[in-house]
């Protein structure tokens, strides 16, 4: 079958079983787009307003379905465009294919309008990209690509294609089956190393379960559940880890890190066995990394070699996938059960309560962002898909709802991009259709890719967006007040009336002010048929606590300012 | 410490990109280096000598060989 290079691209993709594409086209991916024309029952373009809005959506498409994410975009400044997002999914292990447009081949190296090296500029925070000078490179290429943004860690991988390949006439074959010399080699379960954290877990008096995204991509859920209960090991999870296990479960114990809950940080000094399955140790997690569990031996899961041994010094080291290694050491590990250890996290979780409760006598009766994440888990039962931003309105959102369900909660983690919340929001809710999904952002936040709102309407997508509006941007705020003597330096934000811009978008909105009015307002918003924005306006000074000041160890949680 | 690390790789564009960027993320200069193309067609060994912290050498050489294209890689405290 000849194909032109632009028409190649889409008939490799269809082959990966894509459906749905996150872009904005440009001069150098004309071609490209003019294919896409013809392609349209097969093919849904979504037309952000700013490529950083692809990216994202493309991640929250990536994080609700499994699948790779695709986002296309030109060269140039559309090209630049997409490198926070890039970085973001590699950070985060998020599969992503991005194909850039480029300058025709002749051109490459001169400065050339809308030139941009964006194989260089993406080396670093990409797996793998490759730029395609011949359309006879679509058909191997793309299949590669798919190969290695799934494979083992997923993350994002960038193609480049100059605007001669698009154009190019060839006979086009599409075979999925590319070998990738690395990837052929497989080692074995290390059986020793399974033996040795079975035997690890049996003896343990105080065996403590960490939790990460690795469970999630590899779908270990119920093998992790499986675990904790016949071992009766109490669990806790990272940001990414959150909606692994459902938050109502009896063994789960909450979140670790910097603005985690008080018993998980606290307790993992106390602990004697623990086994991290799917996470990184990362300094948000650890802490002080020589006061991090001095009691235990820790037993590490990763799929990734080098995160083995990298911040934490382990005892066993497994290099597998999570779904694997758990399946491995569940038929060896004992039944047992550990009352007393258990009811320290109970004990802890009533301080960190308490503590909660003293400080919510202080407020006014303007909501907080705890009273806004509360009312709508209540209000939805934990059955929606909730997209945070970046910052207090992140942590609040990843400790006061009440996950249910796996990859229920999509946040931008190791990067940390304001902004993520709404165009991810978007690709979330194009994966899961019937899925109640929330964006909820700060004040801040919003403002970063704000632009996204017109794609909600232009795709007619029913997405609810919460602002939980302070007037500050409220992270760096509460650091500066804790850490930097109050200066409150380039942290207090105004910004447009948000009823006013979702009017001119076309979108619903209304503005909450009171706590009493919380629990309605979310009541008319989901009974809302469209895509609707509710701006909360919430304490002004409010933090987030317990949290571990940097460089602080696990058990130095603070509880208030 | 002076490493040297060998690399066994697929002859492909920006494979030693990859490799040097990773020793510029950590500001580790590299003191020598030396790739060609071996016997068997497509494989290149590259040889890379650099300062480089006994306590994070395992890790920057694990990272290296998330390249896609390496094939093999080893490394062991340079003879001088």
């Amino acid at each position: 079958m000849k194909l032109t290079g632009a028409q190649a691209i889409l008939q490799s993709l269809i082959e990966e079983d894509v459906n749905t594409i996150f872009g904005y086209p440009g001069g150098a991916n004309m071609p490209l787009y003019d294919a896409l024309y013809d392609y349209s029952n097969k093919l849904r373009h979504i037309l952000v307003r700013h490529e950083q809005g692809a990216t994202h959506a493309a991640e929250g498409y990536a994080r609700v379905t499994g699948k790779p994410g695709v986002c296309f975009a030109t060269s140039g400044p559309g090209a630049t465009n997409l490198v926070t997002g890039i970085a973001d999914a590699m950070m985060d292990s998020v599969p992503l294919v991005c194909v850039t447009g480029q300058v025709a081949a002749h051109l490459l190296g001169s400065d050339a309008f809308q030139e941009t090296d964006i194989i260089g500029i993406t080396t670093p925070i990409t797996k793998w990209n490759y730029q395609i000078t011949k359309a006879e490179e679509i058909p191997s290429v793309f299949a590669k690509a798919f190969m290695i943004a799934q494979h083992g860690r997923p993350g994002p991988v960038l193609i480049d294609v100059t605007k001669n390949a698009q154009f190019e006439l060839f006979e086009y074959v599409y075979s999925k089956h590319v070998t990738i010399q690395k990837y052929i080699k497989k080692t074995p379960l290390n059986t020793e190393s399974i033996d040795k954290a079975v035997q690890l877990i049996n003896m343990a008096r105080k065996p403590y379960l960490i939790v990460g995204h690795g469970v999630l991509i590899s779908k270990a859920e119920k093998e992790l559940q499986t675990l904790m209960e016949k071992a009766s090991i109490p669990a806790a999870v990272t940001l990414h880890g959150l909606s692994s296990i459902p938050s109502d479960h009896p063994l789960y114990v909450g979140m670790v890190g910097m603005h985690g809950n008080l018993g998980p940080n606290v307790l993992t000094n106390q602990a004697d066995v623990i086994v991290a399955i799917g996470m990184r140790f990362d300094d948000r997690v650890t802490g002080r990394l020589s006061h991090y569990a001095p009691h235990a031996k820790i037993v590490h899961i990763d799929i990734d070699a080098s995160e083995l041994q990298k911040n934490v010094q382990v005892h066993v080291a497994i290099q597998e996938d999570a779904k694997t290694a758990l399946k491995a050491l569940l038929p060896l590990v004992k039944k047992q059960k550990h009352e007393g250890w258990l009811s320290s996290f109970v004990v802890q979780k009533k301080t960190e309560m308490l503590a909660a409760k003293k400080r919510a006598a202080k407020h006014t009766d303007l909501p907080t962002m705890k009273d806004v994440i509360e009312a709508l888990s209540n209000e939805t039962k934990g059955e929606a898909i909730i997209v945070a931003d970046v910052g207090q309105n992140q942590m609040f959102t990843a400790r006061y709802y009440g996950y249910k369900h796996p990859n229920s909660f999509i946040t931008s983690g190791g990067l940390g991009t304001m902004g993520f919340a709404l165009p991810a929001s978007i690709g979330a809710q194009i994966a899961a259709p019937k899925i109640e999904v929330y964006a909820i952002a700060g004040d801040g936040g919003i403002q970063m890719n704000i632009q996204e709102l017109a794609t909600v309407q232009q795709e007619k997508l029913p997405i609810k967006i919460i602002v939980m509006s302070n007037g500050y941007l409220g992270m760096v705020r509460q650091w500066q007040q804790l850490f930097f003597k109050k200066r409150y330096s380039s942290t207090p934000i105004t910004g447009p009336d948000l009823l006013l811009v979702a009017k001119a978008y076309g979108m619903q909105a209304a503005r909450v002010t009171k706590k009493v009015h919380l629990s309605s307002a979310l009541k008319e918003m989901r009974n809302y048929k469209s895509s609707y924005l509710l701006e909360v306006t919430v304490e002004q000074e409010d933090n987030i606590f317990p949290m571990m000041p940097a460089g602080a160890s696990v058990e130095e949680m603070s509880l208030e300012e | 410490m002076i490493y040297t690390i060998n690399i066994v790789a697929e002859n492909k564009p920006g494979v030693l990109y990859r490799l040097t960027g990773l020793l510029t993320r950590r500001k580790i200069n590299i003191e020598n280096l030396s790739a060609y193309e071996t016997k068997k067609p497509g494989i290149s060994q590259i040889t890379v000598t650099a300062d480089i912290n006994p306590e994070v050498v395992d890790t920057v050489v694990k990272q290296m060989d998330r390249i896609v294209e390496i094939v093999n890689i080893k490394y062991h405290v340079a003879h001088r």
